[in-house]
Parts: structure tokens; sequence; C-alpha cells
């Protein structure tokens, strides 16, 4: 079974737009430090 | 003065002997015994394996960082542990000389990293089999020279096949796999040799993006997205075809055994294979007072060492028991022994195992690798210099509680570079405290392909390094 599901052009394109994925990367680390520090991290 | 004496100097067994350094290393007496006099780090043997990176550039002698923390190293390979009380030691065998060593100590950490199975599948591996392996930086060079000599093959309009995945139905690790197979898409694509390639992806999890976890589930713009569709669509769009619910079984030259969940039995043909073998222990021998194999008291039958945590639960009361879960990875019998990393033995398995017609157990083994494996170090690392100082401990993470972050990236530019960025909070899914149907925190964990991710990839081997080396702020860097 292939499901034919694929990334759309416009997911593409976020991907590759550079301040966009700026933003995503800010946003993916606050996300660790936030989720390492709701943990038991002390 | 407490001894204190640490096995292994990897993810875990390192990042526990930073910590104990710090922590005690002025008073007390922090020995690491490895057969290794380098760190390794083992994320960025991906990039080792497909010619992308050096492989010095993945790797750091120990003993300047140990002289620094104040441990010290003993370059040898650790062989029996003798835990009983009143003569508590570890005998072990100097590399290069051959000559025994033997270290006495008051706490021990067992973490030596994962003994690679490859016995456990006929064929498997790149020393007597047929298949590769990054799982070590000599199998990760092989790997390279092995992929590149198919390339130059490939130029010469040979059209080839490639399968990556697992070599064994209990293997874990698919994560390094995935990301293995996916720069391998990347590399050809930018050799312009991708249309040669005929690239599979075979595995014994459940489902795509499974990665031995249940997959990984997040919230976005009010839906829930599995990792399932996320990964189905990074295959189909890089044109990777996909063969999950299998076994492999056994390997011979160019052609791969497998078996499925159905029973059925087959065979795929290959050029170039990376299957990831099963792990296990170490085969320490375990030796009580009187000579005694004392192994049943220490580890289960794969030789992970027992610990905190409640074994022998059926799957589907385990999936519902987070409190199953070791916390403090300490052994129930020699309260003063420890496992970090790979070395623990987890209660039971994240996805659900499958045991098909012929009776064979096709079920990925939970993954204690990475983040898990730097954050089980502390935690032990912390409360043994909490026993040491204060008579009882105060840390404590259970796998239930902890983030981990996997970067698999596909191709190492940061210009045109790409990663699929995987953050799970928590690892093993808690129903009690996350009442979904995933058992985890939907914000928090994330999934997302672009160039970020790729960014985030080069900063972790570069951060990473940095705090394996002890550098200033080292202990800021969560693990």
């Amino acid at each position: 079974m292939q499901p034919s599901q694929e990334f759309s052009k416009a997911e593409k394109f976020w991907m590759n737009f550079k301040l966009y994925q700026l933003w995503r990367f800010v946003v993916l680390n606050l996300k660790i430090l936030a989720a390492v520090y709701q943990s038991k991290r002390s | 003065m407490a001894k204190v004496v640490v096995i292994g100097a990897g993810f875990a067994g390192h990042t526990a002997a930073l910590y104990l350094g710090s922590r005690l290393g002025k008073k007390h007496e922090i020995t690491v015994i490895s057969n290794r006099d380098v760190f390794g780090y083992v994320p960025s043997w991906v990039w080792v394996g497909i010619g992308h990176m050096k492989p010095e550039q993945t790797i750091f002698k120990l003993k300047p960082v140990y002289d620094k923390m104040h441990v010290k190293f003993v370059h040898a390979a650790a062989k029996e542990i003798h835990p009983d009380e009143g003569d508590q030691y570890v005998l072990g065998e100097e590399v290069g000389s051959g000559k025994e060593v033997r270290l006495d100590y008051d706490y021990l950490v067992v973490a030596p990293g994962p003994l690679l199975n490859f016995a456990g599948t006929p064929g498997l591996g790149p020393e007597n089999g047929f298949t590769h392996s990054i799982c070590s930086l000599p199998h990760a060079i092989k790997a390279r020279d092995a992929y590149l000599a198919l390339c130059e093959r490939m130029k010469k309009g040979e059209q080839v096949k490639i399968v990556i995945g697992t070599g064994h139905p209990g293997a874990t690790c698919q994560g390094a796999a995935f990301e293995y197979i996916v720069n391998i898409h990347k590399d050809l694509v930018k050799k312009g040799l991708r249309d040669k390639a005929d690239i599979l992806w075979l595995s014994n999890e459940p489902a795509v993006g499974d990665f031995g976890v249940n997959g990984v589930q997040i919230k976005r713009n009010g839906h829930v997205m599995r990792s399932e569709e996320f990964l189905t669509s990074v295959f189909n769009d890089h044109g990777i075809r996909y063969q999950v619910q299998s076994g492999v079984t056994k390997i011979e030259e160019g052609k791969i055994h497998w078996q499925n969940y159905e029973g059925e039995e087959g065979t795929t043909d290959f050029d170039f294979s990376m299957l990831i073998p099963q792990f296990k222990g170490q085969p320490f021998k375990y030796i009580g007072k009187d000579g005694e194999d004392i192994s049943a008291k220490m580890v289960n039958p794969a030789g992970f060492v027992l610990v905190d945590g409640k074994y022998g639960l059926p799957y589907p009361e385990l999936a519902q028991t987070p409190d199953a879960w070791p916390a403090r990875y300490q052994n129930p019998t020699y309260k003063n022994v420890f496992a970090a990393g790979i070395a623990f033995a987890p209660p039971g398995p994240i996805s659900k195992p499958f045991t098909n017609k012929n009776n064979l157990l096709i079920a990925p083994a939970p993954p204690r690798t990475g983040m898990v494996s730097g954050v089980i170090g502390r935690v032990v690392a912390l409360n043994i210099a909490d026993l040491i100082e204060k008579g009882e401990m105060t840390h404590s993470e259970p796998m239930t509680e902890m983030v981990a972050a996997c970067i698999a990236s596909m191709g190492d530019s940061l210009w045109d570079g790409n990663a699929v960025t995987i953050v799970m909070h928590p690892v093993v899914p808690d129903r009690k405290k996350f009442t979904n149907e995933f058992g985890r925190d939907l914000f928090t964990s994330h999934l997302e392909m672009g160039v970020s991710g790729a960014w985030m990839k080069f900063m972790l081997h570069h951060t990473f390094i940095w705090k394996f080396k002890a550098l200033p702020g080292w202990k800021i860097i969560p693990e």
C-alpha cells in the first residue's frame, strides 16, 4: 500500500522560504527549551 | 573518599562522567573505563556514511577532557563485574597491553552502549555479512566507501537497488536509518544520479513514521497530524518506496529475506544495503562473592541491566502504566549499581508488538540513544552525587516525562539542505497525564520539514561537541 499523499507546492515553498524558516527555527528552539524545562531537568 | 566507576564513554557514560567530575571530582575518585579513547558524536556518522563529513570531525580524545574534570580515564575493555558487598570491583583488559585492570568501586554506572548483534540475523553486517551499518565509526567509513563505489557504478549508467532500514525483527534506532535514507536520496539528487537508483525503506515498524515510539503526533491548525502521514509524504515526495511490518530474518549476497505481519516470506534484492542490527547488552560476566554467576540479579536475558522499572507487564497494561518506566535507573538488588543509556532494561516496547502466524515477534525496541541517553547519564550522576553528599537521591526522570528531539537531515547545506525535525514529549506516552489518545503533549511535540531543520542539525553538532568537551557553559546546554 503506497498512499498518494505528497507535499503541496505551497508547503514546499514554505519549506525553503528562508525568512519563514528563520521563524520556525526560533519556534523550534523555544519548543525544545519549553519541553526540557517542563520535564524534570534540575 | 568515595570511588565511582563509569563503564563506557558514549552519550550516557560521558555525560555521567562530566557531571560526576563537576560535582565530586575534586573530593572523590571518579574513573571512566572505556575500550575507546575517543568520544564519538554518533548522530553525525550519517554524514560520514555518505562522505559528507570527515570521520575526525565527529570524534575527540577523552583524556584531556577528563583531566580537566578531575576524572581518571582507563583505556580498557570491562569484562567482569563483581557487585557483592564487601568486595565490589570491575575487572577489565587494558587496550594494547592486554593487562588485567581492577577498579574497586562504591558506586558503579554501567553505560557501555549496545552490543551490535549482527549475529542475530545470519548474513547481516559489514564484518561477516553483506550489509552495511552506521552504528560505529569504522562501520560508517566502510559504508561510505561502499556507497561511493556504488555511485561510480551509477555514473557508468548502471541501475542499482538500495535498501535501508532495520535488519532484525526487534531492531531499534529507525531514526538513524531514516536519516541515512533521506541523505542518500538528497546526495544522489545533487550528483545527478537519483534516476539510477531504486531506493526502498524496509522496516519492522508497525507503520511508516512509527520510529519505535508509537509514532509522533502534533496539533497543527486545529488538526492532529501523525508522523505516519507526514513521513509517507516525505517518501512519496522523494520517490522512496517503503515496506514496513517486516522483520528481516536472513541476508544472502544481494538478497534480503524477510517475513511480514501476515506471515508471508519474501526476498528483496539489493546492490547496497544499510540495515540496523538488533541491540543487546554488553556480555559482561556478573560474578558473586563465591565465584557464582549472578547475571539473573543484574540483567535480563538480552543483557540489559535491570533497574527500577516494573517488568513483565503485558503490552496493553504497560501502555496504560507510565509508572512502570524506571525513574532512577538503579538496580533493585545492588543499590549502588546504576545503568544509563541503552544499557538499562526497558519494561517493554513503546510501539505495539506483533507476532505473526509463524511465531515471529516483530517489535521495534524502545530507542534509548541520543538525548535519552544523555538525560539518564545526568540523572544517574546527580543521584550518585546526592547519595555521597546527602545520603539520599533527589533526581528522577522516567522516559514518560522526558523530551527527545530527532533531526533527520537531508543534506548538510545550510542554504538548500533540509531536515525533518521531530520533537516528542514525552518519549513514552503517558496516557494518565496527557489525556488525548496518544498520551503526548501535542503542543510541544513537533514535526516539520524545512531548511530550519538543517540549521538545527548544524547547531546541534557544534553545541553538543562543545558540551561534551566540557567547554565553558556546557551545563547550560540541555542533553
